[in-house]
């Protein structure tokens, strides 16, 4: 086996576009958990982000549009989650559920609407990858870091502004408080249902924006479930990354990282004769993940879960 | 309704129960609205159709707009549908599962159709919805068991996978050819095993990759997959699935290799990478049995093989010919021939 090609600089490139989608929607989830809504839609506002920025660029023949379309679709649901979650106070398992189905009869239906009988191909163009002056001649991490295009910046200063907010605001302090004890945020004048909403609205606009990077960033193209189930798996790496941003981002690294990985030594181990069954390096990122995960918690012992999490808040009932 | 919310926050104790089983009830009609959309995005019937037209219920697992395998099968019914044989309804983005599957099956049934085909390997649906409709006539993709009123339609597509290796024998520099699919199933594996087989015809050194993506739609995992491939000298690919064949072509367009499109004619998708499409012709097959079930013969049900009538190499011209040596068209225009005549065979290596 050609162990030079499977570690090379072109896989950790290939683990970071793998993971970025995934890391923002996983960054937009763990703010509003720790506002304490769990929310299980996260898959759909990803999917309606990827296909609202594929008709955006399409249709306005602009990236800029595109990904901004993405973002708004993402926030549109992200309100319908929270005004089904926070202001009519229902089951968020199940708004969540529903906004998924929602998401994707909408999105199948109107992509065969849209471009059902074209017989030209829909694709929009590519956003061009951005080279930084000096950075990107630094060997090895040049070409890893400083050569991806635009939103793969965006996405990353994003994440890292929700560790900042969360925990270097006073707006923060009230996600937070509002997802731990939502009656002692509430006695201390903080808007418990306002801070909910935001949350929401945020979550969602990062989840529109993964979707917008995997459409706009990285394939020019849609197509129907495109996503591919990156929402489930963003929901359980907010649970890997204790709820923390960073270690969230870090988990989603490193998920995308062993995709990454597994893909390139199916690719260098004998192909379609590998005595290795395939389904095991299919395994590898969730196999990884759960490994870590395990140790992390087995060595904090603490729960880090907001208390408040899942539960609607009631002005004046105790919890 | 608003009159009735603002009196909802003065006494919000009392009413919420009530807000709280009226809004569920809400999001269960969302619910329910949505997957209504997703199962029959789109249904056309022939208001006007004509006694003797067969009633044709298609099922599909994708988009009608896919570019590759619910596209062939959609546009196969359609020329049924324009020629005045068949009145066709469809359902599209039909969910994958047994149950859901051979529920809808048994639904154009009970309405009367006579023909529904199930466009996916769905043997197990089929032969459910079936068995408490004797009389209607059902199908399904890709092979395998035959009974009463079920019958199922071949796809060779290693045969034309065998051809388009021996192009790519011809065309490759690195001597490594890369293979793409969503999973290891027997019609992948086949294709991609005749794909190398085709290949060494002519360059008897070259390396097959192969990767499996895991999912049948995850266009970039596929993408990343290629690429992984083309760092592994893989130059020429051939993909199997919808969205591997879409991944596989966005990254043949980034590093400018060369490669084949799956099911569909995706030639123009990358015009200067693409040498040709796999192409899935439905049609003879779907008139076949159109007319078996018109003439009452549809039972007992067959296994539908046209060979490569329903399987073609379609070369794209705008790809340079001239990476393709004349001698290795020749050489596949002859196999072409020998497989038509039954005089070569191709091994279906299906693990």
């Amino acid at each position: 086996m050609d162990w030079s090609a499977i570690f090379g600089v072109s896989l950790f490139a290939a683990g970071l576009r793998l993971a970025m989608p995934t890391a923002l929607a996983a960054v937009g989830e763990c703010f509003c958990e720790r506002a304490g809504v769990l929310n299980l839609g996260l898959e759909g506002m990803m999917l309606a982000g990827a296909f609202a920025s594929f008709v955006g660029a399409d249709y306005a023949d602009s990236a800029a549009v595109g990904v901004a379309a993405g973002i708004g679709a993402g926030v549109a649901l992200g309100a319908v989650m929270a005004f089904l979650s926070v202001y009519l106070k229902t089951e968020q398992v199940i708004n969540g559920i529903a906004v998924v189905i929602f998401a994707q009869g909408l999105t199948a239906f109107a992509y065969e609407k849209l471009y059902g009988q074209s017989g030209a191909s829909p694709q929009i163009t590519p956003l061009s990858n951005v080279r930084i002056p000096g950075l990107a001649s630094i060997p090895w991490l040049g070409p890893v870091l400083f050569e991806q295009n635009v939103l793969f910046y965006v996405a990353l200063a994003l994440t890292l502004g929700v560790w900042v907010l969360l925990y270097r605001t006073r707006f923060g302090l009230s996600v937070r408080a509002v997802g731990e004890a939502p009656a002692a945020a509430d006695a201390a004048a903080v808007h418990v249902d306002r801070v909910r909403w935001l949350a929401l609205l945020v979550c969602g606009g990062m989840a529109g924006l993964g979707g917008a990077v995997l459409v706009v960033g990285q394939l020019s193209l849609f197509n129907v479930g495109i996503t591919a189930g990156r929402g489930w798996v963003a929901i359980a790496l907010v649970i890997f990354g204790r709820w923390n941003p960073l270690l969230v981002l870090g988990g989603a690294l490193l998920f995308g990282l062993t995709d990454a990985l597994q893909l390139r030594i199916q690719a260098s181990s004998g192909g379609i004769n590998a005595s290795v069954p395939y389904e095991l390096f299919q395994a590898l990122p969730y196999l990884v993940t759960l490994a870590v995960m395990v140790a992390a918690t087995v060595r904090s012992r603490r729960n880090a879960q907001p208390s408040a999490l899942g539960v609607p808040f009631t002005k004046g009932v105790s919890q | 309704m608003n009159g009735q919310s603002t009196q909802d926050r003065e006494d919000t104790v009392k009413h919420s129960a009530l807000r709280k089983i009226s809004l569920a009830l809400v999001a269960l009609v969302v619910a329910a609205a949505a997957s209504a959309a997703l199962a029959k995005p789109a249904s056309h019937t022939d208001s006007a159709a004509v006694q003797k037209k067969v009633k044709v219920g298609l099922l599909l697992p994708c988009a009608i707009n896919d570019h590759t395998w619910c596209q062939a099968a959609y546009s196969a019914a359609v020329r049924l549908q324009k020629e005045g044989a068949i009145d066709l309804k469809y359902t599209s983005n039909a969910p994958f599962d047994t149950a859901a599957v051979s529920q809808l099956m048994a639904q154009y049934a009970q309405r009367g159709y006579q023909l529904v085909i199930g466009h996916s390997a769905w043997q197990d649906a089929a032969f459910s919805a079936a068995g408490r409709f004797p009389k209607t006539a059902f199908a399904y993709a890709g092979g395998g068991k035959v009974a009463n009123n079920v019958a199922t339609y071949e796809e060779p597509i290693y045969q034309v996978a065998y051809l388009a290796g021996i192009l790519a024998g011809g065309i490759t520099k690195t001597g490594v050819v890369g293979g793409l699919a969503g999973q290891d199933i027997p019609l992948c594996h086949a294709e991609l095993q005749a794909f190398i087989r085709g290949a060494k015809t002519v360059r008897s050194n070259v390396r097959g990759l192969s990767a499996y993506i895991g999912d049948w739609s995850d266009v970039a995992k596929a993408k990343e997959a290629a690429l992984a491939q083309a760092d592994s000298k893989a130059d020429v690919f051939i993909a199997c699935g919808d969205g591997p064949s879409q991944g596989m072509i966005q990254a043949l367009k980034e590093r400018k290799l060369s490669g084949f499109g799956y099911v569909g004619n995706q030639n123009s998708l990358a015009p200067k990478n693409m040498v040709g499409s796999l192409v899935y012709k439905l049609y003879p097959l779907f008139k076949l049995m159109v007319q078996d079930t018109a003439q009452g013969k549809f039972i007992p049900a067959k296994d539908y093989d046209v060979g490569l009538k329903s399987f073609q190499l379609v070369l794209n011209s705008k790809y340079s010919q001239a990476k393709v040596p004349a001698k290795v068209m020749a050489q596949m225009k002859s196999a072409q021939k020998r497989i038509a005549t039954g005089e070569l065979k191709v091994p279906y290596i299906a693990k």
